[in-house]
């Protein structure tokens, strides 16, 4: 198959998924971890398991994400999971953490 | 904007596979490597060529270099840029002291750490030294273990430690970082690609032209050792895990606070200082102490780490952690000790399952334990790793080559100088590291730069030179041929190689006969792959000189095709 021959139209989106696939990536492997760690802190698991526990499930989660990135048909609705995604997690982790400390 | 899944995944696994490829050549290379670091320490430093040692007594040998130790001086360096005023003339009141062995170390590692005063986010400096155990005498701290202290650190941060955050140091983590990620992508990527999975990942034929049976090559290394290759990059990931994503030590840094007091709570092991000197009781009986209690629980064992906190506190407490040699988890069982009275504080409880999980992951990425077997297939299966991103640039070159050389376009010149760069040129420089080590005087003049920082230099200059090499020579692929680079980079490689193991017997005495014959594995393990190295290098240059006359007698018509299309080409 030939890749070699995109158009230049594509590029600005190819960047652009390649941004998502990153760093929304990145966001929504944060989100995870934060949600992980701060959710079964009171449900009595270890602050560092809950960590950890995170961190497996992110680090399955991002190249997923990654490759969806670039496959998926509609940018938008991969920004709104992996960032809009991420931040739900990660406010809902502060929200925890306020009411426990 | 893709046809298919399939074709989105074809587009990613060439394009970042094509630009990370480079650093995870590296990592691969490095990490197999590093396998053997602690081998290649014993090449690298004659002096400590002789068996490894348990533990030595803390109380005549190891306190007395403790008390002595101050920060090094790149610790010291580091401060300064996060604290305001002057540093301390004099280091006391060290945080904690630790002692690490392993079987498979003769010398024995020493940390000392003191927290900065004033500094604007809280730092430690450390203070590092390398002992000979069994008579507490440090090491020249110029002698560079070139595997545990170079290549290791190569393989997971490339020994680029800029400071781009305030607390943080590592530019080369972040790159292979990504490069870690690109690896899970790719390997997913790579599988999914394929429409004939079965078929077409155990089908090898070399006989085939170069790209066809290049092609088998990178599906056959990639999916062979694929459970090595994916469980490598994740593991690897998951160890620094912690770093690349700070949540417990930014967002949830309240909740990490609560956490640490309930567990110094839980656990009796105080979270700080008391403010109240107090003498350190004998850390040998607690050792013997600790033996026992490990043989009661049946998994007597040596140990492998030593950990004093708050020296000299009244809140000051001793860590023991069992050795993990027969064991996948690295370090465990740990038994704590008051520091000032001996009596035991606490014994870790049994792992969670949770711990337990992480424990065994990071254990089977670290291989603390004891088998050499296994040893010896991670370093194959880390090679494999090489060749399969060695393979997917030489085929990504194979598959334009003609057509760019049609066009008068220079993206293949510059993958495939950069291709021989990372393969022979990082074999160049890793064995010109080797020579430099061999090569130096034992004491040099003192106008000249450190011992270590030269081998480091040598290091990086033959990866230059190298690289240099590859671009001046790839005119040849223009035109559609091989690099020339290649195989002129195979007969250095052979031939320094070569010389690495004669250097080895002329400087210290220890050729093959002799340690093969006391049985002097690190080293004769060390000269073995040195010479395996040489012939295969001879081998491929051999071959790659009838590539290129069998491509003279058949190539020469493909000249140059006007220029002038070259946007078509690139993307």
């Amino acid at each position: 198959m030939s890749t070699d021959s995109l158009r230049r139209r594509d590029r600005a989106a190819l960047a652009a998924r390649t941004l998502l696939a990153v760093l929304g990536g990145y966001a929504f492997c944060w989100g995870v971890i934060a949600l992980c760690a701060a959710g079964t802190f009171p449900l009595g698991m270890e602050f560092h398991d809950g960590e950890t526990l995170g961190s497996i499930l992110a680090l399955l989660l991002y190249p997923a994400a990654f490759l969806w990135a670039f496959a998926a048909r509609s940018i938008w609705r991969v920004g709104a999971v992996l960032v809009g995604g991420g931040a739900l997690m990660a406010a809902a982790a502060t929200l925890i953490q306020s009411a426990l400390t | 904007m893709f046809q298919s899944f399939r074709h989105a995944a074809s587009w990613v696994h060439t394009w970042f596979g094509l630009v990370l490829g480079y650093v995870l050549m590296a990592c691969f290379f490095f990490g197999a490597l590093s396998v053997f670091d602690r081998e290649i320490d014993r090449w690298a430093i004659p002096a400590s060529r002789f068996a490894p040692q348990p533990m030595p007594s803390f109380d005549q040998v190891l306190r007395p270099v403790f008390e002595s130790m101050q920060p090094n001086q790149a610790s010291l360096d580091q401060a300064r840029t996060l604290v305001d005023g002057p540093l301390p003339m004099h280091w006391d009141t060290p945080k904690a002291w630790t002692a690490s062995a392993t079987h498979r170390d003769p010398v024995l590692n020493l940390e000392a750490r003191w927290e900065t005063p004033n500094a604007r986010v809280p730092d430690d400096v450390v203070g590092l030294r390398t002992i000979n155990p069994r008579s507490g005498k440090a090491l020249a701290d110029d002698q560079l273990k070139v595997g545990s202290q170079f290549f290791y650190p190569l393989h997971h941060n490339l020994t680029l430690e800029y400071s781009i955050t305030a607390n943080g140091r590592d530019l080369g983590k972040w790159i292979v970082g990504c490069a870690g990620l690109v690896m899970l992508v790719a390997l997913i990527s790579g599988v999914a690609m394929h429409r004939k999975v079965f078929r077409e990942f155990f089908t090898f034929r070399p006989g085939k032209n170069t790209q066809r049976s290049v092609l088998d090559l990178h599906n056959l290394t990639g999916v062979l050792a694929l459970p090595f290759h994916f469980f490598f990059a994740f593991t690897g990931l998951l160890i620094v895990a912690g770093s690349y994503f700070p949540v417990t030590d930014t967002q949830l840094e309240p909740l990490h606070e609560l956490h640490e007091k309930m567990e110094a709570q839980e656990t009796g092991l105080p979270h700080e200082r008391a403010g109240v000197a107090a003498a350190l009781a004998s850390v040998d009986a607690m050792v013997s102490e600790a033996q026992r209690r490990w043989a009661a629980k049946g998994m007597a064992g040596e140990v492998g780490a030593l950990r004093l906190t708050h020296v000299g506190d009244a809140n000051g407490y001793v860590s023991i952690f069992r050795a993990g040699t027969d064991r996948i988890a690295s370090v465990s069982e740990g038994i704590h000790f008051q520091a000032s009275t001996g009596q035991v504080l606490r014994e870790d409880p049994p792992q969670t399952t949770v711990g337990g999980i992480a424990d065994f992951l990071v254990g089977l990425h670290l291989q603390h334990f004891r088998h050499w077997l296994l040893r010896g297939f991670y370093v194959l299966g880390g090679l494999m790793g090489a060749a399969c991103i060695a393979t997917g640039f030489i085929f990504f070159v194979e598959k334009r080559k003609k057509q760019h050389a049609r066009a008068g376009a220079q993206g293949c010149r510059v993958v495939d100088a950069l291709a021989v760069t990372t393969v022979t040129g990082m074999l160049v420089a890793t064995l010109s590291i080797l020579l430099a080590n061999r090569l130096l005087p034992e004491a040099l003049p003192a106008s000249w730069l450190p011992r270590d920082r030269l081998e480091i230099c040598s290091f990086w200059t033959g990866w230059a030179l190298a690289m240099l090499h590859a671009f001046l020579r790839s005119g040849a692929v223009t035109l559609g041929k091989i690099n020339p680079a290649w195989r002129e980079q195979c007969w250095a490689v052979a031939v320094m190689a070569i010389a690495a193991v004669l250097l080895n017997w002329i400087t210290t005495g220890d050729h093959l006969l002799r340690t093969i014959g006391a049985g002097y594995w690190p080293v004769a393990g060390m000269d073995l792959s040195l010479l395996v190295a040489a012939g295969l290098a001879m081998v491929a240059a051999r071959k790659l000189r009838q590539r290129e006359r069998g491509q003279k007698a058949t190539g020469a018509d493909r000249a140059r095709a006007p220029a002038g299309a070259r946007e078509a080409v690139n993307v």
